[in-house]
Order: structure tokens, then sequence, then C-alpha cells
């Protein structure tokens, strides 16, 4: 009797420990699946009250929403690859100008990202975008002390298209002049 | 056998104590409620207060809410034909108080027989939201539901308009109350200051060193904490408002510093030449935060005047952010290693009492998760395409909610 319920009891301790180490998703936060509404006033529409404000649909930012250069003058704008904040060897040649332009000059850079997280790690990946194109100024004979840097993480983008191409284009360090 | 049985439930016990594991009855077992009008003149605000209840009702997750409106006397003894099936009946009458403001009263009735009644003061309509957010919690309360005391508190977002534009937003949960508090530069990393809400966090960067500001939301002034050249973000607040955890970058290298505000003093808590940033207050003492150390993100733990750093997550290959609560995390991971087109970035539960991870979301790009103060809760943002979502995980219950943002894309948020 005794063996039988050990027997029982065991295999009733291993149900409630396989049940409980499901890989499947507990909770679909897209799917809803429980009928839970969307929004106090359906779908699409969250304006009990209205938003206080309207986007800058027309705001002169806007002007560069296909993917001009983010630097002043002259001035090109950097590069970089996705998750990476290493100088590209197709990049050397801009740096090697942009350094020649900036060697007596102060200068800011300025880190971007695509869109991809909004976190403060995409900030700092933009930051060390903006610290690897400092290095290779300084080591270029530019004065460290003339260079300021700062991170936009992903609210500066020059281009607003959803392609691989645009968010290329937003993974940059641009260089501006005071 | 007794000493087996025992042990069993000792098992049972101790996985169900385990957030991450809470098995949650199902809502085939929900009871009918339904709500009603009583005002004795209905109005465009009366009318909508309904659905703003409904929705509220169907988060409480304790009834099978049915949203069909209809208009019946306070204290009458029938109910709407449309709601014959209800067992539960939510009343309410708004009228004028004679001040300027709004009376709500409420009842709650079960089989006809009255549960609960309360009345309440709205001094401004458009915060009517709230008003319903607050009858919400108090029937949760009546009940007794798992608590639900981050339902009263608010958002707070930035929200980006445009390239080098955006404004900094304080909302409801749900997203129909929205008022513009900082507009006309270029922010980031709003975090509310302390519990009552009244004070804010957020870092300007239109500033030539990006800076961080404290603003009080009743008087509009703006106090600088401290600024960084590249980077400066306040990344957590303490329970008792007294220090921040804040990620600066004075070398150009990000690294986790701790803030106390009385002294004015930081103290640095990282130094790796990669990337540290996040930093969080945990539950025993501890400080987590993600970095690169390993060469991708992830989250790791360490304490204030140690170099010692343990690794907390040992799933997912790129886990960038994080919020903690005691000893729960919930952290996002990029869940393949495709770098765009049908990737997918998903929130994961931990709970470092036992290891566990249970994934919350299922799909979509799910970022900046941060658990409310009475840890009940999780609050995220959902990126689908141009539009950004604010969504609510209540992991306690196996539910969770989407609302929608109409304008702009969200940047960082916190309640």
């Amino acid at each position: 009797m005794m063996k039988k319920v050990a027997f029982l009891s065991a295999t009733v301790a291993m149900l409630i420990l396989s049940g409980c180490s499901s890989k499947e998703p507990a909770i679909d936060a897209t799917a809803n699946v429980n009928g839970t509404s969307v929004g106090t006033n359906g779908a699409g529409s969250n304006a009990v009250i209205a938003p206080v404000t309207n986007a800058n649909a027309n705001d002169s930012a806007n002007a560069g929403a296909n993917g001009v250069n983010g630097s002043d003058g002259q001035l090109v704008s950097i590069l970089f690859d996705y998750d990476k904040f290493d100088i590209r060897a197709d990049m050397q040649d801009a740096m090697t100008k942009n350094a020649l332009l900036v060697k007596s000059k102060s200068i800011k850079l300025e880190g971007n990202c695509d869109e991809f997280g909004s976190d403060e790690y995409n900030f700092a990946l933009g930051l060390k975008r903006a610290n690897a194109v400092k290095s290779a100024l300084v080591n270029s004979g530019v004065n460290a002390d003339a260079i300021s840097m700062s991170s936009l993480g992903e609210s500066n983008p020059v281009c607003l298209e959803k392609t691989q191409e645009c968010w290329a284009k937003n993974r940059r360090v641009d260089f501006k002049l005071p | 056998m007794k000493i087996i049985l025992i042990f069993l439930t000792l098992i049972h016990l101790s996985w169900g104590a385990d957030a991450t594991l809470e098995v949650v009855k199902g809502v085939e077992g929900l009871s009918p409620l339904a709500i009603e009008d009583s005002s004795l003149q209905t109005s465009e605000l009366s009318r909508k207060f309904t659905q703003m209840l409904a929705a509220d009702m169907n988060v409480v997750s304790l009834f099978s809410v049915d949203e069909s409106y209809a208009s019946v006397p306070f204290n009458s003894l029938t109910t709407s034909p449309l709601h014959k099936e209800a067992q539960y009946l939510l009343r309410y009458r708004l009228l004028d108080d004679g001040a300027g403001g709004t009376r709500a009263d409420i009842k709650l009735l079960q089989n006809g027989n009255e549960l609960f009644q309360k009345s309440y003061i709205l001094k401004q309509s458009e915060m009517a939201v709230f008003l319903s957010h607050s009858i919400a919690y108090d029937i949760n309360a009546k009940l007794g539901g798992t608590p639900i005391d981050w339902i009263k508190r608010k958002v707070l977002f930035v929200r980006l308009t445009s390239p080098r534009h955006s404004e900094i937003v304080v909302s409801d949960y749900t997203l129909s109350y929205q008022k513009v508090i900082l507009t006309g530069g270029m922010y980031g990393f709003a975090k509310w200051a302390n519990r009552e809400q009244s004070e804010l966090y957020y870092t300007s960067l239109a500033d030539f060193k990006p800076t961080i500001y404290r603003m009080n939301l009743q008087s509009g002034k703006k106090e600088k904490i401290i600024s960084s050249d590249g980077m400066a973000v306040c990344s957590d607040v303490s329970e008792d408002s007294k220090n921040l955890l804040l990620t600066l970058a004075p070398n150009g290298q990000p690294d986790v510093y701790l803030y106390d505000l009385t002294s004015g003093t930081k103290t640095q808590i990282t130094n790796y030449s990669g990337i540290d940033v996040n930093g969080q207050f945990m539950g025993d003492g501890s400080i987590a935060f993600v970095s690169n150390r390993l060469g991708y993100p992830n989250v790791f733990s360490t304490r204030v005047n140690s170099s010692a750093v343990s690794q907390l997550v040992y799933q997912g290959k790129n886990n960038s952010s994080l919020s903690a609560y005691k000893n729960l995390l919930v952290y996002k991971a990029r869940e393949t290693s495709a770098t765009f087109a049908g990737n997918a970035f998903n929130l994961h539960l931990l709970s470092l009492n036992t290891g566990n991870v249970k994934r919350l979301t299922a799909s979509g790009e799910n970022d900046f998760p941060k658990f409310s103060p009475d840890g009940e809760a999780i609050l995220y943002i959902k990126q689908e395409g141009p539009r950004s979502s604010i969504g609510v995980i209540r992991f306690g219950v196996n539910k969770s909610f989407v609302f929608p943002l109409r304008i702009g894309r969200i940047q960082s948020i916190d309640w």
C-alpha cells in the first residue's frame, strides 16, 4: 500500500513539474486571445481626449527624409554596420577628408542609430560610433579638446522609409559645426 | 505517507509562489457584468463613460464584460432588456456637483443585491478616464482581485514627432488622456522623480552636452541635475527618491553611476571599455545593468564599491534592456540573428529565486519594459511599423493589453 502511494505521489510530482516547464508563451501581447479590448474607444482611436499637439508634418527638419547627408558644410557623415561601432574600410577616405576640414575647428560629433530599439543600449551604440570617429580624428592630429559628442539614438533619422538602405543611412555619425 | 504528501504540498506551494509560474483561471469561468448609465441627463461624456468603464473592467479581469450601452435609473429594480444575462451590474450617474465639477455615484449589484456603493468628485472633465480607473480599482479591491494600484498611475512618455523634435507627454495607461508637458526641444528618457509623480527627470539632447533636468509638474520649474559629454540618462530612481542610477559617459565610455541627490555626489559603479547602461536597483541592494562585456548585450549585476560582476541572464544572445522589481527581472531579447525583416524583440520575465524564465510576448518589436511600482504589471512599448503602442502585461493573471498611439513614435516610457 505504502509503495503504491509513493509511486502515485511521484507520478503526480512529475506531472506538476513537467506542466510548469512548458516552453509555450504564456501571454501573447498581440493576440489578445482572451477578448480583451484595445483602447477605451476601439482600435485605432485612443482619443477620448485628443492629443494636445500634432506631429510637425511640415517641419523643415523633415527635408532630409530621403537620406541626405546629415553633416554640416562639406563634411560627410560616416556610416556604420548594424550593431557595430568600428569604422568601415569604405569610410576611411571620407574620414581622411573630414579630418583635414576640421583640423583647426571645434566640432560636435552626433552619433545616430536606426530605429530598432529606443533603449539606452541603442543610444550607447550611437555614442560608441561617435567615439570611434573622435579617436580617428585625434589620431589624424585633431585636438581632442575641440571635439564634443552627443548620441541622439533613433531620434534624428535622415531617412524615414522602411528599407534596409534607409536604415543603413541612419546608422551614422554627423559632423556639426558650432 | 504523510511525509510524502507534505513534501508534495511544499513543492507545489514553492512553485506556486513564483510569479513566473502562477496558474490562472481562464476567461470561461468569469461572471457576466453589464454597465448602465443612470445619469439624469445623459450626455456625450456619460455615454463615453460606459466605454471607459468597460475597458477598465476588462483589464480588471474578474468579469466577462458586456459593452452594450443602456440608460437605466440608478435605483431601478430591473435591468435593461439588453442586460438580462448579467450577473453583475455596474451603475453610474454623473451629475453637476455645483462647484464646477462632476459628481459620480456608482453602485455594483450582484443578482440585484448591492455589493458596493461610492461617490466621487471629478474636478476636471478631461480627466474622466482617471475616474473610471479609480472606480475599477475600488471594485477590484472590494472583490479581492489581484492588486492593481498601477491602474491609477500616470504614464510618462517621450514622443518623437519628427527628426530632432520630441515632446514629453503625461497620459493614463490607456492613452485616452494625453497632455503634452514639454515641447519644442529634443528630449529623451523621461522618468518620474518620486512615487507621488509630482516631478520628473528627463534628458535634453538639444543642449551642447546631453543634460539631465528635474522638472516640477505643477510649477513647471526646471533644475539642471548633471550633464555629460556623449550621453546622460536617468535610468532608475530609488524607492525613497534619494538616489539615482545614471548612465554617463564623461570620456566617451558609457558607464553606470550612482548619484546621491542629497550630497550631489556621484559614484562610478561600472568601469568597462565597452557599453554599460540601464542600471536598475534590485531588491537585495545590488544593481542590475546591461553590458556588452561578453561581446553581445546581456544583463549583469554588481554592487556599490565592488568590482565583482555576475551574469544574471543565461538565455538569448541580445538582451539589451531591462527593468527590475525585487527578485524579478524583465528583459528584452532579440529572437533571431536576422538583422531586420521578420526580426522579433520579445520580453521575458526571469525569477532570480528559481531561475525560471517566462516569455511574455510572442512576436513583434517589444521594447522598454518597466515594472509598476508594486511589481504587479509591466508597461512596455510595442512598435509596429511607424506606429507605437503602449502595452500592459499583468503577468500574475496571464493577461496583456495594447493601446495604440495615434500620432508619433514612443521613445521611452515610465509609470
